[in-house]
């Protein structure tokens, strides 16, 4: 954290809001546990605990939480590394208030309270919502038994992150709030708007916020010009076709 | 000039899963817009000469008659960013900057301000993120307090903070977020009174979850009204539209109140007034 505070405007608000966070969240609990990247206040690494009595029982899973620079006014993005049967891995999804605008993202919410609501929501239908996976209970079963091994790059074996210590109780407040978040995946029908050079916000933030989309982007534009070839050869080829076959009849006329 | 989404807010509680994708491609398009907005506005702007107003409606007789008449009120206005937060934000500038000349109505704001956190503790919102807003709020308000009542020369210092403060938008939005967090409590506190404000099935609670704790969210009466009763400041709101008369019409929040804070509606937004 030394490293973090040197590097970051501490007077900035979103900056000495996220150091809050990183200390409240600094023990590791039975239920979650989450912290930022050593070089990067922007990006966490969390680890959750299967909720009991469902098929995600005795699974542990983990994955990234990346902070938008607006952050806490706009939401965090979840991504999950560990295959669960309930998320995609490697997709970002966020979280909104069920059946409203993802906009609905409040201030006072916290990554706690995002990854309480990322546990609350395991265990509901996935019902065709882009990033959900609908697995079966036996598949998520097989599943959150091999997800103890699993181990990320960064933090190591994620079995040894969770502690045994019970986290803080959920409120009244923080209940009701929980039952009403869902979360869903980014829709990638629509074009993501073109990465714009920002103009440096109050003082300078890493850009490591979403270092896995240039890729998808590219893969992204090598699929449209592959189909745009394959549709076009398709049209020639109908068009010669249609020619050769009007020349025929007009011949046997 | 339209604010956000919440023009649609009335019918969002019935949205069928096949409409969300639809949805989305609006927020996406509205985002674009709100980015572009942001980038042309600055989040407070400077004073201008009421005059200026004019210029918007050079070939509008309705809005140049009404403009006059405002102008035989107010001479400068101040304007915000339409990016849904405007009232909230040109509300706590305009009566910030007001108690740079007014100790006694500081003092008393002081000890409201205080209490506020509270209030919202006890209301049930989390602890730790209401302490966070709090306190880069009071860091605001003690810095208006520190040269409150003071003379011209010292205030003039203050004033260019203040403003510098408001236009930086991790500050600014703080601001804007406490004062939501706020309203909401006022909502919840008074629940059986604000009830009758609210339209549809939805309760108190649910409104303010959906309307008033999110940014960018737009600003009713509802929240006005509120907002004003929680801080006990009177406002005074011009509403100029295209509705028949020459006349502006304004509202005082709460009824009856004298005004502290001026403000100039035009459908969607809000500016800041001066005498």
């Amino acid at each position: 954290m030394a490293e973090i505070s040197e590097k970051y405007n501490t007077k900035c608000p979103g900056v000495k809001r996220l150091m809050r966070e990183a200390l409240e969240l600094a023990e590791a609990t039975e239920e979650y546990c989450a912290r930022p990247l050593e070089d990067n206040l922007f990006e966490w690494h969390f680890t959750v605990q299967g909720p009991k009595g469902t098929d995600f029982e005795g699974g542990i899973y983990h994955g990234r939480i990346l902070l938008p620079k607006e952050y806490p006014m706009h939401p965090p993005h979840i991504i999950l590394l560990t295959p669960n049967g309930r998320f995609e891995v490697n997709k970002k999804i966020c979280l909104s208030i069920s059946g409203h605008h993802p906009e609905t993202w409040q201030p006072s919410w916290s990554i706690r309270t995002a990854l309480l609501a990322l546990i609350a929501f395991m265990p509901t239908p996935a019902e065709g919502t882009i990033g959900s996976l609908d697995y079966t209970p036996a598949e998520r079963k097989s599943l959150a038994k091999k997800s103890v091994n699993w181990s990320c790059p960064h933090c190591g074996e994620i079995k040894t992150l969770l502690s045994s210590t019970a986290a803080k109780p959920i409120t009244e407040e923080e209940k009701t709030v929980l039952n009403q978040i869902a979360f869903k995946g980014e829709d990638e029908q629509t074009p993501k708007p073109q990465p714009q050079p920002e103009e440096a916000p109050q003082e300078a933030e890493p850009q490591v916020l979403e270092s896995s989309e240039p890729i998808t982007g590219f893969l992204d534009q090598l699929t449209e010009i592959l189909v745009a070839l394959l549709v076009g050869a398709i049209c020639i080829f109908v068009y010669r076709r249609w020619n050769a076959y009007y020349a025929a009849t007009e011949a046997e006329l | 000039m339209a604010d956000d989404a919440s023009s649609s807010s009335g019918f969002t509680g019935n949205v069928v899963d096949n409409s969300i994708n639809q949805d989305e491609l609006i927020m996406k398009q509205q985002r674009e817009i709100e980015k572009e907005i942001s980038e042309s506005i600055p989040l407070v702007g400077d004073l201008e000469q009421l005059a200026s107003l004019e210029k918007e409606y050079n070939e509008d007789p309705i809005y140049l008659l009404k403009v006059k008449d405002l102008s035989s009120k107010y001479k400068y206005v101040r304007r915000t960013r339409p990016d849904g937060n405007c009232f909230f934000r040109a509300f706590s500038y305009a009566y910030l900057e007001h108690l740079l000349t007014d100790k006694q109505e500081y003092d008393k704001f002081y000890e409201i301000a205080k209490n506020s956190k509270d209030i919202l503790v006890a209301l049930g919102f989390s602890q730790f993120t209401v302490e966070d807003f709090y306190e880069t709020f009071m860091e605001v308000v003690q810095r208006v307090g520190e040269q409150a009542g003071g003379s011209p020369d010292t205030l003039e210092a203050v004033r260019t903070d203040l403003h510098d403060k408001f236009n930086k938008q991790g500050y600014s939005d703080y601001i804007v977020v406490y004062l939501r967090l706020i309203t909401s409590g006022q909502l919840q506190t008074e629940q059986d009174f604000y009830q009758n404000f609210i339209e549809g099935p939805r309760t108190v609670t649910d409104f303010c979850r959906q309307e008033v704790e999110p940014m960018y969210k737009e600003s009713d009466h509802i929240h006005i009204i509120a907002l004003s009763n929680a801080l006990k400041v009177g406002v005074r709101v011009k509403y100029m539209d295209r509705g028949e008369g020459s006349q502006v019409i304004a509202h005082d929040f709460p009824e009856g109140s004298s005004p502290l804070v001026h403000l100039l509606y035009r459908p969607g937004h809000y500016d800041i007034l001066y005498a």
